[in-house]
Formats: C-alpha cells, sequence, structure tokens
C-alpha cells in the first residue's frame, strides 16, 4: 500500500504502471485500521485474524464491496 | 490461498489447545521485542541464543510463524519481516523519540505507531512523484494530513504475493 498526494497522482502512478486503479482510503481510515491491526501485536493472547474478523474490522472503517472481501 | 488455509488450522489447532508448537508464541515475542530494542531483526542464529532453542527447531517455528502472513523470511532464511516491522530499510521509516524502525508500507507504518502507543512521525513520499509527505501521531491520533493510501491488489490476491498489494 502506497501514500499519493491526491487522488489525481493515483491514476497517474495507475497509468505509468499499466494497472487498473484499486481501492484508496483516506490517511485516517489507515490510521483506524492500522490500530486495529496492530494495537494487540504485543500480547501474548494475540491470534491471526480470522476472515471474518477481518472484513468485519474493514467494515467498520467503512471498506465494503467485493475489493475488500478475503479469500474464504 | 494455501498459506491462509494453514495459518486458519494452526489458529483452530491452537484454540483446541492441542498441536501448539511450544516456542512459536516465545519466539513470536522474542523477535517484536528486539525490534524494539535494537532497531533492527534478530538474525536466525540470535534467536536460537536468545531462547536457548536448536537453530533447526527455531526455522522450523519460523516457518510456522510465516503461514500467519506477518512474518516472512529472506531466501536465505533470515527475516525479511515481521509485520509491521520490516527487516529491510523501506520508504516509510518512523521515528519515536531517538529511535526508528521501518514499515513495509503506510499502513504498517502506521501500526508501528499503534502498536507502541507512542507519538511518532513518518517521513515518506508519493508514490507517484516522491513529494515528501511527513505523517505525525500524536496522543494515540493521526494528525491531520491530506493524501491518498492505494491499495493496488483486492484483499483476496494480497496473499499471492504480500510484497505487492
Amino acid at each position: 500500500m502506497l501514500l499519493f498526494r491526491s487522488e489525481q497522482h493515483v491514476g497517474r502512478w495507475c497509468h505509468q504502471w499499466n494497472r487498473v486503479r484499486g481501492g484508496t482510503l483516506t490517511p485516517d481510515q489507515v490510521w483506524r485500521l492500522a490500530t486495529e491491526w496492530y494495537r494487540d501485536r504485543l500480547s501474548t493472547h494475540w491470534r491471526p485474524k480470522t476472515t471474518a474478523v477481518a472484513e468485519n474490522a474493514f467494515a467498520e472503517i467503512g471498506l465494503v464491496g467485493d475489493f475488500w472481501k478475503l479469500p474464504s | 490461498m494455501r498459506a491462509l488455509r494453514l495459518a486458519q488450522e494452526m489458529q483452530t489447532k491452537t484454540s483446541k489447545g492441542r498441536d501448539k508448537p511450544a516456542l512459536d508464541p516465545d519466539l513470536r515475542l522474542y523477535i517484536y521485542r528486539y525490534f524494539i530494542r535494537h532497531g533492527r531483526a534478530p538474525s536466525v542464529v540470535e534467536m536460537a541464543n536468545g531462547l536457548s532453542h536448536p537453530l533447526k527447531q527455531v526455522n522450523s517455528a519460523l516457518e510456522r510463524l510465516s503461514a500467519t502472513h506477518a512474518f516472512v523470511l529472506q531466501g536465505n532464511g533470515e527475516l525479511w519481516r515481521a509485520a509491521p516491522f520490516s527487516a529491510v530499510p523501506t520508504a516509510f521509516p518512523v521515528k519515536i523519540g531517538r529511535r526508528s524502525w521501518f514499515g513495509n508500507c503506510i499502513w504498517d507504518a502506521l501500526g508501528i505507531a499503534a502498536m507502541l502507543r507512542q507519538d511518532a512521525s513518518i517521513h515518506t513520499s508519493c508514490g507517484c512523484c516522491n513529494y515528501e509527505m511527513v505523517l505525525k501521531v500524536k496522543n494515540d491520533r493521526l494528525l491531520r494530513h491530506d493524501g491518498v493510501a492505494h491499495f493496488a491488489v483486492p484483499a483476496r490476491d494480497w496473499y499471492k504475493d504480500i510484497v505487492f498489494t
């Protein structure tokens, strides 16, 4: 996942690398995702997230739709 | 897909209290604590010495941890990434006080700040034009910042090549 100055710069990058435009997030959404994903990483009880838990975390920050579905 | 299934199987077995390789949780935490303390990844030999386990067992444990996708090994068996940390320099350096680490991407760079729960600054740049972009975390909040993060690959394909998402 890369960071860009604007949507226009995402478009330029996709054109430059001949790639279809993917999914975009605001910096605040990335922060919320990072917090959800890594906050408990130093816990002795940490376990990898199941697909359902991960998709629920995506949905809570507005990442819904086919692009954000993990393999079942 | 196979790796995800392995991770899920590992999780299922662990949750049932069976077949849990005893070294894995200790090694996982050892690696993270080493990164935090030293600002770099431990070598496999350092892991074996630090945990007083034979090298062969440590290598096996690393292989199992890699099935979670949080850990990725280099071709020579050494750590490449222990998410959110990168063992090699990246475009996502994270500075906390006088210490610094590398995140694997912007998600992971912010993840280091979230995991360590400390004020941090991330000096990165636009993926398109390399224009400087500095993100700051203060008091457990990301300070308002313009910009857009972009996933080039849909979530279902992330684990086909975790390095390019």
